[in-house]
Order: structure tokens, then sequence, then C-alpha cells
């Protein structure tokens, strides 16, 4: 398991509908020393980053009421600090044109499920710029 | 009633206590045999008691009435609930290196997985199916699990959604599973993880009653364990029957480790996998 610096604590939104992969990315997070808030959709996701800051969204494309690409070309739409917030896509779509709607949409990075903890741990890493 | 201490005392005849076992069958399968006459007796006495009943006569008519839900506390009072994590965990281990690759493999990606734990009892067994999914399989972020925990007992499954456990119940599981996943509470107790508590769903439901029975359908996988030595044959067969509709053609159904389905019911193939022999409904229905 990748150990996250003390003085990282970054925070993470993790927005999936299914409520056992939002666990299983919850829990290999907070292992790994970041804090760690969680949504259900596209909506509720924009609700979270609107109202409190975080470091890294890590957002599943297939979700109902808003899907991951509709909530993240509306967050790159927005303004302030939210427009930039670093997004981490995962999917189980692995078709060269996922990849190129997932760059269009504003993802800084992509990763086709199934992801491994000491993966995503590793991903949120780069993406938060926190010590591993 | 009885002074403080003394348990009171409602003569029970072998009639009456024919008559109430027929009627305890005929609502849910249950059978006890004479030899488990003190078991009867006493959960009897207890609910004579708790519904401030004056005789067994008094409280078999309340009973068959059923007055304030009586057959619901009744079951309760029948049911037996202890268990812990990870019990018989050869079937879990079944499920990760066997069971859920075939299944997957015959999915897309990102399509539902159902699996179903009855009785789930206070919880136990279907929150260790999420666990031992999120330790074990490596695929458990590319499928839509959806866990289903069911019980004939009301009380219990209350209990299962509130997730406290003891010592005892955790005892099988790693230290590092119970500090990622638990948070200590009151008296040496631990609450299970709120993500955890909010994936399974906890359901009533009759393993005997085809209508109740009726609601759930298309399950990958059935955990169906140390409840059917409880029936006699026909409420077994009833079951296995009942089962048999709940589960999707090709899914497969663990039973506990003294109970065989090919004594109930030939409706299942055997598959003998390395961890555990599990029960399959065939791809193609018979007829």
């Amino acid at each position: 398991m990748v150990e996250v610096g003390a003085s990282a604590k970054a925070r993470v939104l993790v927005v999936d509908d299914s409520s056992l992969v939002r666990l299983y990315y919850r829990s290999a997070l907070e292992q790994a020393g970041f804090r760690v808030e969680q949504a259900i959709n596209g909506i509720e996701a924009m609700e979270r980053v609107l109202s409190q800051p975080f470091d890294l969204v890590i957002v599943d494309v297939n979700m109902p009421r808003m899907d991951g690409f509709t909530f993240l070309s509306t967050l790159r739409r927005g303004t302030g600090d939210v427009a930039t917030l670093p997004a981490l896509m995962i999917s189980t779509e692995s078709e060269m044109h996922d990849f190129a709607a997932a760059t269009a949409a504003g993802a800084n990075f992509y990763l086709v499920k199934p992801v491994a903890e000491a993966d995503i741990v590793r991903h949120a890493c780069v993406l938060t710029g926190a010590a591993s | 009633m009885g002074g403080t201490g003394t348990p009171p005392f409602f003569p029970i005849t072998p009639e009456e206590v024919q008559r109430f076992c027929e009627f305890l069958y005929r609502r849910t399968g249950l059978s006890f045999a004479q030899g488990k006459r003190y078991f009867i007796d006493r959960r009897i006495e207890e609910r004579i008691v708790a519904t401030g009943s004056s005789s067994f006569q008094a409280y078999f008519s309340l009973l068959r009435a059923d007055a304030d839900h009586e057959i619901e506390h009744l079951i309760n009072s029948f049911t037996v609930n202890e268990t812990y994590f990870y019990r018989e965990d050869h079937q879990l281990r079944c499920m990760t290196s066997s069971l859920l690759g075939g299944i997957a493999n015959l999915k897309p990606p990102g399509s539902t997985i159902r699996i179903w734990s009855i009785p789930c009892s206070t919880g136990e067994e279907p929150y260790s199916i999420a666990l031992w999914l999120m330790e074990n399989w490596p695929q458990v972020d590319n499928y839509n699990i959806e866990i289903v925990g069911s019980d004939i007992d009301t009380r219990a499954l209350k209990a299962a959604a509130e997730g406290i456990y003891g010592p005892r119940a955790l005892m099988r599981l790693s230290r590092d599973i119970v500090t990622r996943y638990f948070k200590p509470v009151a008296n040496g107790n631990h609450q299970i993880d709120d993500g955890l508590r909010g994936s399974i769903q906890f359901t009533r439901a009759n393993l005997i009653d085809a209508q109740d029975m009726a609601q759930y359908r298309d399950f990958e996988l059935v955990f169906c364990r140390n409840v059917l030595i409880y029936f006699d044959d026909a409420s077994r067969r009833q079951a296995a029957e009942n089962l048999y509709d709940c589960l999707r053609p090709g899914g497969y159904i663990c039973l506990g480790h003294s109970e065989s389905m090919s004594r109930i019911s030939p409706l299942f193939s055997v598959c003998r996998f390395p961890d555990a022999i599990v029960y399959q409904r065939p791809e193609s229905d018979h007829g």
C-alpha cells in the first residue's frame, strides 16, 4: 500500500453510483491518508464541489441522472478554482473514443476498471501532488 | 403472574404442543421434533408472559388472530440468530476464486451482479460477502454488485441494519479489517462502516412462501446456509423450488456444510470446486 505523507491530507471526492465501489476506493484512499467524501452521481458531486474545497475528484462515467462526462464538462465551464479541480476519470469503458470523450470533457487522467487499490492511491498522489 | 425470579409455569398438554407445532409449520415451515419439547415450551412460555395471556389456550387464540403481529413476534423468538463474520469462509473463497469469474465472463463490465444472503440473520453474512469481495476480488469495482440480505425475523433485520457487533462476532476478522471497516462504539462493541451498511439492502422474506419469494429474482449467487436443516422434507423441497426460481439460469447456491441439495431436490446440478461444493441452476430449464 502506498502511504501518503502525514502532511498531505488531501481532500478527494469519489463519485460513483455503486456504494461498494465508493467504499472500495474510499477505504484505499483513507488508508493512505487522504480525506474522502462521496457522491452518487454528477448532480450530487456538483453540489459537493461548489460547497466545499477539494484537491481531486475521482469520477465514474456511467451514472444515473448526471453522468461523469456531463459533470466534468459542466465543471470545466464554471469559474473560479473548481473549474480547474484535478479530475481522475475511472470507467469500465475502454475504447479509444471513451478516452477521447474523457479528455474532451476535461479529465486529467483516465483509468479503465478494474483498478487496484495501490493504483488508485498512486494516481491520487500524482494528481494532488501528495508525497508518496 | 409468577413471583420474582421464578419462571412462570403454564401447563401445556402434548396435544396443545402438537396443535401449536402444526400452526407454526403451516405459517413458517419450521418443524420441531418432540425432542425439542423443552425449547418449544420455553418459547411459548416467553410469549404467554410477553402478551399477558392467562393460559396457553388464551395465547393460542391470540396467535391465530395474529393480534398485535403476534405471529411475527413468535417467529422472532423461534429463530436462532447467533453467527459471526467469515463463517465457513471456504465458501467465500469459492465465490471469489471459482464462481464470480465465470459469472463475470458472461457479462459486460459495469453490469449488475446480484448476491443474496437468506437467511441473513443479524447481517454478519451479507456484510462478510461485501468485505470479502473488497479484500479478495480484483474485479470488485468493475461490476455493480448488489447484495441483498433477507430474513423472516424482523428483529434480526433491525439489528443487521444497525450493524453493531460484539467481539465474538468479529473473532475471525483480522485487526486490519476491523480497523478499516468498523468503528468502536459503547460496551466494547463495534459498528460497521456507514458505507457498508448502506451497500446492503435488508428485506423480510419467508423461504417457503412462494408469493413472498416471487419478489426476488435474477440472483447470480445465493447463500442459504444452515436453515434448511430446520425444515421437514416437504418444506425443504418447497424452499429449494422457490430458491431455484430466484436464481438466474446458471446461478449458484451455497448451502451449509451439513446440508446437501441432492437429497432435497433434483432441480440443481452439483458443482465441485476446489474450495466448496455448490449447486447450480442449469443454464437451460428442464422441459
